[in-house]
């Protein structure tokens, strides 16, 4: 074809498609950016926070709490003390090698405890946890001791993966607070050792059609 | 030629009967009497209103009477807000007998709110819900919830198929739950939408209304692609007791009918440092808030390690809600 024809025929399909269709393309580039926006915002949020100013408010310090043995990913952190909430700690008060009298003791002996933990057909003993030898403390499998307190060291044994995610914050609650020291609820605040899955229940409340 | 015309349909007087003759009235003399009649009508029906006590007493009527002509809240100086507040603070006192404390915290620098839920593990009570509905003073009446917890069977990933009406003991077998609020999308459709400019994204993340800027026309809502957003149909009604005392303007304090509200993360608690109500309420441990910006934040933990989505991401909101699986 001539120069002359091919220019005045491929003015009308630049001029209505061809620019437009340039347009319709780069337009979908701010939405490409979009992803930039906020994830690059948060990976480039590499600086250490210093936990207590990160708001203009005065986080009171909790009581009954235990700094716990491993670090997380900001330093030391701290969960719920056990042994207070424990009502008749010291065990090795009535379990002793001398003879005991005590008031109720029928009633106040937990020999009623249903373990439920472990497989139905092997279930998990008193012993699995509890030390014979000194019943202040639990024990591990190897033998040492582990303190209540601690008890994240007892179920870690087992359950590793949920104490890995409990250190990091995956697993488990943080208690009423996000921003200053990280005080995390531990394995026995939320699970009852001897049955520790949640049992079903009734919702709190219900919800109407929202259309 | 023109005089013909007029004088030949000219009415002749005297055949008239008095009753039949146009009363011709002075235009001065007509609105003179008009505006003394409305002013007086006018002033009897103040007094009479203000006698029987219908506009409440003369000081709330005056405060609220100055709170109708406030600016949007972004326009505010620090001393307007102030002013503002008391005003607001001393009508509950006056017309609700409560003492109520509205908070105008603003965002802070380092901050950047970020949320995580958990799928394995919740479990459908819906105590988050709850606790939401009493925080946030939420309408009792037409059973307003900002967070809605879906029933879902195994495999499926929208909450569009699953069943948000459930009510039956929990958790039921092949089944897990989902819950889904306002996500606080980074690209927010809804801010893009509204006419007025009555809802904007704050530095530290959370999208908030100006309730009285807010005119009611639910832009937002046909925007928002998550159903994020609540309008009052009615006139909000909450039990006296049940009422939460510490308040923020852009968050929980208590709205009329025709605004538009959401969730806010807990604006009131949040900038203060606590968690939210829904976080802190869940018994599972399935909600996980904190700073995005603190790298050793339980969030940035599950960002990190988790395997994370979020919902309709091809739409490009950004919302900072991600939802994560053991």
């Amino acid at each position: 074809m001539k120069k002359s024809k091919l220019i005045r025929y491929s003015f009308y399909p630049i001029l209505f498609c061809l620019i437009p269709g340039v347009f319709i393309l780069f337009s979908c580039l701010p939405a490409f950016s979009g992803e930039a926006g906020l994830a690059s915002r948060i990976k480039n949020a590499t600086q250490k926070m210093d936990k207590k100013n990160q708001v203009e408010a005065s986080i009171p310090k909790m009581k009954h709490i235990i700094a716990v043995n491993v670090e997380d990913q900001g330093g030391t952190f701290f969960t719920k003390a056990r042994k207070v909430e424990i009502n008749r700690f010291k065990c090795s008060a009535c379990h002793n090698n001398k003879s005991v009298a005590i008031d109720n003791a029928a009633r106040i002996s937990h020999a009623d405890i249903q373990v439920v933990h472990g497989n139905k057909e092997k279930s998990l003993a008193c012993n699995t946890c509890h030390s014979e030898k000194d019943r202040d403390f639990l024990v591990a499998g190897e033998g040492t001791k582990i303190d209540f307190d601690h008890v994240y060291d007892m179920c870690g044994q087992c359950h590793f993966r949920q104490k890995k995610d409990w250190i990091g914050g995956a697993h488990g609650k943080r208690v009423t607070y996000w921003a200053g020291e990280r005080v995390v609820e531990n394995c026995t605040s939320c699970h009852n050792p001897h049955s520790p899955r949640f049992e079903k229940q009734w919702p709190k409340t219900y919800s109407v059609p929202l259309k | 030629m023109a005089q013909n015309i007029f004088r030949s349909v000219k009415i002749d007087k005297e055949d008239l009967m008095d009753s039949d003759k146009p009363k011709k009235i002075n235009r001065r003399a007509f609105i003179k009497g008009a505006a003394s009649t409305a002013i007086a009508g006018g002033a009897a029906v103040t007094a009479g209103c203000k006698g029987k006590g219908l506009l409440g007493s003369s000081e709330a009527f005056a405060l609220e009477f100055q709170e109708y002509f406030k600016t949007h809240y972004r326009l505010m100086t620090q001393i307007e807000r102030e002013k503002t507040v008391s005003r607001l603070e001393r009508i509950a006192r006056l017309k609700q007998d409560m003492d109520i404390k509205i908070d105008t915290t603003g965002p802070s620098e380092k901050v950047l709110y970020g949320y995580a839920f958990n799928v394995t593990r919740c479990e459908g009570y819906m105590e988050c819900v709850q606790a939401c509905v009493k925080e946030n003073n939420l309408d009792r009446k037409s059973n307003t919830q900002y967070i809605r917890i879906f029933e879902m069977e195994h495999g499926q990933m929208s909450p569009d198929q699953g069943d948000g009406k459930y009510f039956h003991m929990v958790p039921k077998e092949g089944h897990f739950y989902m819950g889904v609020q306002c996500f606080q999308c980074d690209n927010p459709p809804c801010v893009k939408a509204c006419p007025t400019k009555a809802t904007w994204k704050e530095p530290d993340g959370i999208v908030v209304v100006d309730y009285d800027w807010c005119i009611g026309c639910r832009y937002c809502m046909a925007a928002c692609p998550y159903w994020g957003r609540r309008f009052n149909w009615n006139q909000p009604q909450i039990p006296r007791e049940e009422i939460t005392r510490k308040q923020h303007y852009l968050g929980n304090r208590q709205r009329v009918r025709g605004m538009v509200e959401k969730c806010t993360f807990c604006i009131q608690r949040t900038r203060k440092g606590k968690l939210t109500a829904c976080a802190e309420a869940c018994p599972t441990g399935a909600r996980v808030f904190g700073n995005l910006l603190d790298p050793d934040s339980e969030i940035r933990f599950v960002l990190e390690n988790k395997k994370v989505y979020r919902l309709k991401e091809d739409l490009g909101t950004e919302p900072k809600f991600w939802y994560f699986i053991d």
